[in-house]
């Protein structure tokens, strides 16, 4: 144990920012705003492309999938540094972060070739179809099957939740191709573009507004797929959902720590919820770090995500509660304004709150991971 | 930074595991022995963190505690036999004091070292029978708590909380009504999830305050304020749940999870409960 930061990590940092300082889009240039989490104007596809381009897009790949073969400790100082400045580094962070980390790892090299690269260097979007009417936390009973029909896959069945999917130009999609198996065992990952017949989107407005379109249904009508667009082996994907979100899930954290520090500097109080909240997001980094050079096993990523994201919705609460009636108030600036990241700046304490529970129901909800600490930390029976 | 245990922290770490599960029947002036000879009571702020972890777990019988973490950094060494000090200005509920060899006095003339026999230490009647504290009788006394002290009670509480955790798990599992081990109701599953995530989130705070006495960092105070208030909270949720969990088999004299409970609600009662410690913080 020690305090003393690693040189190696700090020149990483120090190099970074400097690179940050020089390149970051300025105010003029960083308009309009992205309206959803696969929408990008075109600035933002020109940040990303120059993020990629100085190898800053994803550190720990190697320098022809944007990245400089970074440690995890450097790659963790890589989004720290981000999350202090409150920078996006993608306007499609799945697209970024899960589809295309994806196919790095299950993909061929054509996929990579013709779907992560164009995805990494901005060129398109993705979205991911995992989620359906019947398959939330239950996952592995997703419904949307998938035919083999010579060199080509047909497509029926709907997904739900899929984020920026209107805006997104293919879709990474969770498919039952053996209905016979097990669930965990007839499952396959397709990649599906959005302009393919026999796919719909609808978006639908989430809690904060009507014109907050970012949530989609897609539904998929007898639509054919290239045998070419699969991705792993068949009936593998469940390894590949894992795997996916996996990668995501070792740094979620961070997104949580960013969020906490945001409170810390939105809703000082001299009120005992806020040492709480000094305490969560001390203790969350510290987990954090040892997690970084220990156990990375997914139990331990869901200590992280319970912990992380119960904090901000108690804190988020707090700092509604304190402000009695003029809590009401909507819309609110509760955050200095910040070209590159303008959600909690336009953003009311009512709605920070209720935005809170992105954090205990996304990604697998509080609840499954209690579960999942119970059953594998706890050894508690199934 | 790095947050982890080194090899020899984990070495020791897993000796004082053996050592004070070997030792638990033995008499308390033997363990008390055995602690000196092995120099437990000499381990700088990270190492005597790890022995007390372990101490809480077992419940410590010895004066283990006091003569390291509130004596011996007022005192700036170790006492002859035992010690213990008067460091929160009032003189009241003074952990072993009724039984310190050596007593260190914070005064509004600095710190004054007196024999144990030297001062009135009248122990005080609490509910944990194995607890010793007294109020001593001392003039000029002021406030000046240690912050290894604050320390010392957070992780050695954070010990007795995951033993509570232990026997809670063990119990659960093996108690079947409804024909099935009632351990696999999510009723008790997130309990006892919600009682380990407070656990690590007390656990990572205490070795943060001992990592920054032992580097002299500037935010060695507030992390002593974190570390005993995040102990505090630790022990809410896992004495309410650990004794619920239990049911009827918890409420006994006979069922040592009692001996724990106890330890770990003093644990907070004593030098500023978790309410004090957060008020500490925003000041």
């Amino acid at each position: 144990m020690r305090l003393t930061a690693d040189p190696e990590v700090e020149e990483f940092r120090a190099e970074f920012s400097a690179f940050l300082d020089a390149n970051l889009p300025s105010e003029q240039e960083a308009v309009p705003r992205s309206k959803s989490s696969a929408d990008m104007p075109e600035w933002a596809r020109r940040w990303q492309r120059t993020l990629f381009d100085a190898g800053w897009l994803l550190p720990g790949q190697p320098p022809e999938y944007g990245g400089r073969n970074a440690t995890l400790a450097q790659q963790l100082a890589h989004l720290e540094e981000l999350s202090r400045r409150r920078i996006y580094h993608s306007f499609n962070p799945q697209g970024l972060g899960i589809i295309a980390a994806s196919l790095l790892t299950f993909g061929t090299e054509e996929q990579k070739r013709r779907w992560a690269l164009p995805i990494l260097r901005a060129e398109i979007t993705a979205a991911l179809g995992m989620s359906e009417p019947g398959a939330g936390s239950d996952l592995a009973g997703l419904r949307t099957r998938a035919v083999l029909a010579g060199d080509h896959f047909v497509v029926n069945g709907q997904k739900v939740w899929t984020s920026g999917a209107h805006d997104a130009d293919v879709l990474l999609t969770f498919v039952r191709t053996d209905p016979e198996a097990p669930k965990h065992k007839g499952i396959s990952v397709l990649l599906i573009p959005t302009d393919t017949e026999g796919v719909v989107r609808r978006p639908f407005g989430s809690i904060t507004g009507p014109e907050d379109l970012d949530f989609n249904e897609v539904f998929f009508t007898d639509v054919r797929v290239p045998r070419e667009n699969l991705v792993g082996p068949l009936n593998d994907g469940w390894r590949v959902a894992n795997g996916s979100l996996g990668h995501e899930r070792t740094m979620l954290w961070i997104s949580f720590a960013e969020r906490l520090e945001d409170l810390v500097r939105d809703a000082a109080s001299d009120a005992e919820w806020y040492a709480t909240l000094l305490m969560d997001l001390q203790a969350l980094r510290l987990l954090g770090y040892r997690q970084l050079g220990g156990d990375q096993s997914p139990a331990q990523i869901s200590v992280l995500k319970l912990l992380g994201s119960e904090a901000v919705q108690h804190a988020s609460l707090h700092a509604l509660e304190e402000r009695g009636a003029e809590g009401l108030v909507h819309p609110a600036f509760t955050a200095p304004f910040n070209h590159m990241n303008h959600e909690p700046f336009i953003s009311s304490w009512f709605e920070r709150y209720v935005r809170s529970f992105a954090g205990t129901i996304a990604g697998g909800t509080s609840e499954i991971q209690r579960n999942i600490i119970a059953e594998r930390i706890l050894g508690l029976p199934r | 930074m790095d947050f982890e245990f080194d090899e020899d922290q984990r070495l020791l770490q897993q000796m004082v595991r053996e050592t004070v599960t070997k030792s638990r029947s033995l008499p308390e002036e033997e363990l008390w022995a055995q602690y000196r000879e092995l120099g437990w009571l000499e381990a700088p702020p990270v190492e005597l963190a790890i022995v007390l972890e372990e101490l809480g777990y077992v419940a410590d019988p010895t004066p283990f505690l006091a003569t390291a973490t509130w004596f011996a950094p007022l005192a700036g060494r170790l006492p002859e036999g035992s010690g213990t000090a008067v460091c929160d200005g009032t003189g009241r509920f003074v952990l072993d004091a009724d039984r310190a060899d050596e007593i260190a006095l914070v005064t509004g003339d600095g710190v004054v070292v007196v024999k144990g026999s030297d001062v009135r230490a009248d122990r005080v009647a609490v509910f944990d029978q194995t607890l010793h504290v007294a109020h001593v009788d001392a003039p000029g006394l002021v406030a000046g708590v240690p912050d290894l002290a604050l320390m010392g009670l957070a992780i050695t509480t954070v010990g007795s909380c995951r033993r509570i955790l232990d026997m809670a798990v063990a119990h659960v599992k093996q108690r079947v009504q409804f024909d099935v081990p009632i351990g696999s109701f999510q009723a008790v599953k997130h309990k006892a999830a919600d009682m380990y995530v407070a656990i690590e989130r007390a656990r990572a705070l205490a070795y943060f305050s001992a990592l920054t006495i032992a580097e002299d960092d500037p935010r060695r105070r507030r992390a002593a304020a974190m570390a005993k208030a995040a102990a505090g909270e630790c022990q809410r949720v896992v004495f309410k749940h650990g004794l619920q969990l239990f049911g009827a088999m918890g409420f006994t004299w006979e069922n040592e999870l009692q001996i724990y409970l106890k330890r770990a609600k003093a644990g907070d009662l004593l030098l500023g409960t978790a309410s004090e410690h957060r008020r500490a913080l925003l000041a």
